[in-house]
């Protein structure tokens, strides 16, 4: 009876979901974060409902396992433009976007008040590597370092501390492919010592992400500028709205975001761009660090180079964007900081640009060869870059870290634009139950 | 607080919290963690704090918190970076030579608690206007002035000491590049070089546990 | 008895309740006047947001200290607790007029960062002990100032008793006279509540922190010790600086009542605006910039206590 009443009153709150991200699925993202009715949480643990968005690859289908089963009861899962686990009984599948929104709400009401059940666990409730143990006391393993306890070697002081002081013991471990931070689908291994990275290995690069389609419609035929402008702002403002969610900005995170979604060419960045210089972002919040060297800049292309200093941009090469007077905007210095200002001064000269080809209506004149937001495309769409973090992030503190991560867009380009499906991919996850590893 | 009218409540509370600071200790040792064991001393210290208030010396007492918080929290950060096994996840011998110790342990406990049973002590109520705070500043910024300021004193120039030497940058470069003084001639031997093996490596220490 | 024992008790347990309350529906309010949009009403959500955690399972991480992970966010209530009971609402109503209830509140804030560390380290989960480790770093930095300028609150009223530093103010109150202990005791409040700009033990970029593996009721105690917490800093610094309860035409404690709003509204602003300090940034903040301002708030509180 209480135990009713009070499922009543918690089914009158904002849904919280954890969103495993697979192939495409981070464009819902953005939907989904300015709904009032739907809160994205962070961690597994402050979610009810597990939501699975696009397909998954075979390779990290034992993480979504683990995530899946780290949720507290009572949850329930929602797939989006995914194929549900088939020992799953009642999985809704969803496939339109719009409304996506209402069926997590109506998931999580259902779960509250009984009417579907709570999700079972999939893995056993066991430790996965009995504790092993020889000596006298009970302790484990043989010499001095005292065994393998859990399956899991004790952490040691391993690495010389780049830091002052006493020598700190390392800690290696693997954060997976459905971290909030990382680009989605990426998954490293990190040796810290304290809070300060002392390695960085990236074990699956990050899927590759889609554009929208007028950058590829731009490569057959002339796109007017206006359109293919305010694509690239959408894409910047998506960006920063990780970067200031990270920094703990959240009113500022929405209103990029509202700003995305709202865009025109009468959108006006001044008074975000306002907000955060006062706020002390640039001066306070954690953005130093991750220095690109010129080989580096070089390599990943695109805003992270022009911030580095390096000013090439494809669109210096079209006629149309020469009429409209455009030259590329640059920093220096290549950090994050530096990247930061970067995406701000691009969404601004890409507003300027639409405001003013609209007016004009310009359209672009060469083909084959565009500036994306990701870097340049000529013959070849401009390849995953994860290896960069391996020679960026040791030295760095966890919060420049992960800055540095949220700041770089490393991630390869998909070979087909939003809102289509994966051509290939799609049909090799199906396999078998989803019980055998 | 009047002097021998202390009510019931007073005592069950001193009787309480000594049992607490007993077990509390006992339990010190007999954990198989050190932060749980770092703790497990913070509560006991508190257990003895909150006794020192009911002894009237409110002063002393609270303090008491203050500090053993902040030490106990030190001692377990440390040896969470610095210790293989803090935790306790892998089972291990917690105590060394504890025949020697629980001898010396059972020694000092028959000796104080003769002490405690058999002197005489002062039987000097406390006055009732007494203002702890009052004269304990009193005391500390008159009388015994030199003493809690060369302390003081003393306390910092160490704590700037601990850092100065652990730090890395030395006076004349970095430790990793081995920070020495210029030479008397230019060019020459750095002044007060020893004459052979350096240290090396600094400071890569893997704490043995013989088992 | 009754007086002695139950009406602090209940004192305490109401304001932390109200205060508890009052913390969630404010930062809401904040929250939406600054753009993040809210779900339903704000006086229904945290209701709602408390029944949700209390329907929830606690669960479990691999190898937990099961008792301090589970015993740290009441202990935080306490030490809470034990810092609201110490608030003077007039002259003769506050829960317990020690004799050195400013030493009382800073062996809370010591106290807090055992409890604090005890929360991150106990979960046996990295992004736990991270946040676990960053506070303690936080904690030391502070506290030093926390202590310096709250002794030149007691200079004036030569005493370490709240209603003496109250009673004291009654020509001039403190944040006038002595300008710098106000905004360098609110960013000593941030610290010790993990709030906004100085939230490094439960940050975004570790996923919740201390907090990242908590979910069920042992959450819903953390959230409440912090709104608790936030209460109880307001209400010191309420009562050290903007003159407690003194104030014309209104009864004594509808102005603490008042004034700890005020406080609670800006700290909650601060959160809500700022954006989170690197520690590394923060830390040198405290002990090169903030630390000296507070050596010299107290040379100022003492050559006022001299003249």
């Amino acid at each position: 009876m209480a135990v009713n009443w009070l499922r009543t009153l918690a089914s009158r709150r904002s849904v919280p979901v954890f969103p495993v991200l697979g192939m495409q699925g981070d464009e819902l993202l953005q939907q989904l974060v300015l709904s009032p009715d739907i809160e994205l949480v962070d961690s597994p643990r402050h979610a009810s409902v597990l939501l699975v968005a696009g397909e998954i690859p075979a390779d990290r289908f034992e993480f979504a396992r683990r995530v899946h089963d780290q949720l507290p009861s009572p949850f329930t899962t929602l797939w989006f433009r995914g194929e549900p686990w088939s020992h799953l009984e009642n999985a809704t599948r969803i496939d339109d976007l719009d409304i996506l929104p209402t069926a997590l709400v109506t998931a999580y009401s259902e779960l509250m008040e009984g009417r579907r059940e709570s999700s079972p666990r999939i893995l056993p409730d066991k430790p996965p590597n009995p504790w092993e143990g020889e000596g006298d006391f009970g302790q484990g393993g043989e010499g001095m370092m005292g065994g393998v306890p859990y399956g899991r070697p004790m952490a040691m002081n391993m690495e010389n501390d780049i830091r002052d002081g006493l020598t700190l013991d390392s800690l290696t471990f693997r954060l997976g492919p459905f971290f909030f931070a990382f680009p989605p689908g990426m998954s490293a291994e990190i040796t810290l010592q304290g809070d300060l990275v002392q390695t960085w290995q990236t074990q699956l690069v990050p899927y590759p992400q889609s554009l929208d389609p007028v950058f590829f419609t731009a490569r057959e035929r002339p796109v007017p500028i206006a359109e293919i402008e305010l694509a690239r702002a959408r894409h910047h403002l998506h960006r920063l709205y990780r970067g200031l969610h990270l920094a703990g900005l959240e009113g500022a995170s929405l209103s990029a975001l509202r700003l995305a979604q709202n865009l025109s060419t009468t959108s006006t960045l001044d008074g975000l761009r306002r907000y955060l210089s006062r706020s002390g972002f640039f001066r306070l919040a954690a953005i130093k660090g991750g220095e690109l060297g010129p080989e580096q800049a070089r390599r990943i292309g695109g805003p992270a180079a022009r911030a580095a200093g390096l000013d090439e941009d494809l669109r210096s090469g079209d006629a149309g964007y020469r009429r409209l007077g455009f030259s590329p905007v640059c920093q220096t210095g290549g950090d994050t900081c530096a990247r930061w200002w970067q995406v701000l001064a691009e969404i601004d000269q890409s507003l300027h640009l639409a405001r003013q080809a609209e007016r004009d209506d310009v359209t672009t004149s060469e083909l084959g060869r565009i500036e994306t937001p990701r870097g340049p495309w000529c013959a070849k769409r401009p390849e995953d870059a994860s290896a960069l973090f391996d020679e960026l992030l040791p030295g760095l503190e966890w919060g420049d870290a992960l800055a540095t991560v949220a700041s770089l867009d490393v991630a390869g380009l998909a070979d087909q634009p939003v809102g289509t499906r994966p051509s290939g991919e799609s049909r090799a996850i199906r396999g078998g139950t989803g019980n055998d590893v | 607080m009047e002097s021998m009218n202390h009510g019931i409540g007073v005592d069950i509370a001193f009787l309480l919290l000594a049992t607490l600071a007993v077990v509390t200790g006992w339990r010190v040792f007999r954990t198989d963690s050190m932060v749980r064991a770092s703790f497990f001393l913070l509560v006991s210290f508190i257990a003895v704090g909150v006794i020192m208030i009911l002894l009237a010396a409110e002063y002393l007492g609270v303090a008491m918190f203050f500090m053993m918080a902040v030490e106990m929290t030190v001692m377990a950060l440390f040896m969470v970076m610095f210790m293989m096994n803090p935790a306790g996840l892998n089972p291990m011998n917690m105590v060394h030579q504890e025949r020697i110790a629980i001898g010396a342990g059972v020694a000092g406990f028959l000796v104080l608690g003769v002490m405690a049973l058999l002197a005489a002590f002062p039987d000097q109520p406390v006055p009732a206007g007494l203002d702890p705070v009052r004269s304990l500043g009193n005391e500390m910024l008159g009388d015994s002035m030199l003493i809690f300021e060369s302390a003081g004193l003393v306390l910092l120039t160490t704590m700037i000491g601990v850092v100065v030497l652990s730090s890395h940058r030395g006076r004349y470069g970095a430790a990793a590049e081995g920070s020495m003084p210029p030479g008397l001639e230019p060019g020459g031997d750095p002044a007060g070089k020893p004459e052979e093996d350096e240290e090396g490596e600094g400071g890569h220490h893997h704490h043995h546990h013989h088992h | 008895m009754f007086s002695e024992l139950f009406l602090p008790v209940l004192m305490v347990i109401f304001m932390l309740i109200v205060g508890g309350y009052a913390v969630a529906v404010l930062d809401r309010l904040v929250a939406s006047a600054l753009g993040t949009s809210q779900d339903g009403g704000i006086w229904l959500a945290p209701m709602a947001r408390g029944a949700w955690l209390l329907t929830q399972h606690a669960n479990a991480t691999e190898a937990p200290d099961w008792r301090a992970w589970r015993l740290a966010p009441a202990l935080y209530l306490a030490l809470a607790a034990g810092g609201l009971a110490v608030v003077p609402w007039s002259a003769s109503l506050v829960a317990t007029d020690l004799v050195t209830s400013v030493v009382l509140w800073g062996s809370v804030e010591a106290l807090a960062t055992v409890v604090i560390f005890l929360h991150g380290w106990s979960a046996n989960s990295l992004l736990a002990l991270i946040g676990g480790y960053r506070y303690v770093a936080l904690g030391l930095s502070y506290i030093l100032i926390s202590m310096f300028v709250l002794i030149g609150v007691a200079l004036p009223a030569e005493s370490l008793q709240f209603t003496q530093v109250v009673a004291s103010q009654a020509e001039l109150w403190n944040v006038i006279r002595q300008p710098l202990g106000l905004p360098l005791f609110l960013i000593v409040g941030l610290g010790m509540t993990f709030w906004g700009p100085l939230n490094l033990a439960d940050s975004t970029d570790l996923a919740g922190g201390t907090a990242s593996e908590i979910s069920g009721p042992p959450r819903l105690v953390w959230d409440m010790a912090r709104a608790a917490m936030l209460v109880a800093f307001s209400g010191v610094a309420a009562t050290a600086f903007l003159g407690g309860w003194l104030g014309p035409w209104l009864p004594g404690p509808l102005w603490m009542a008042i004034k700890m709003l005020a406080v609670l509204f800006v700290l909650l602003l601060l959160g809500r605006l700022l954006p989170r300090l690197a520690p590394e940034r923060c830390v040198t903040l405290m002990w090169v910039v903030l630390l000296p301002l507070s050596f010299i708030d107290l040379v100022w509180a003492g050559i006022g206590a001299l003249l």
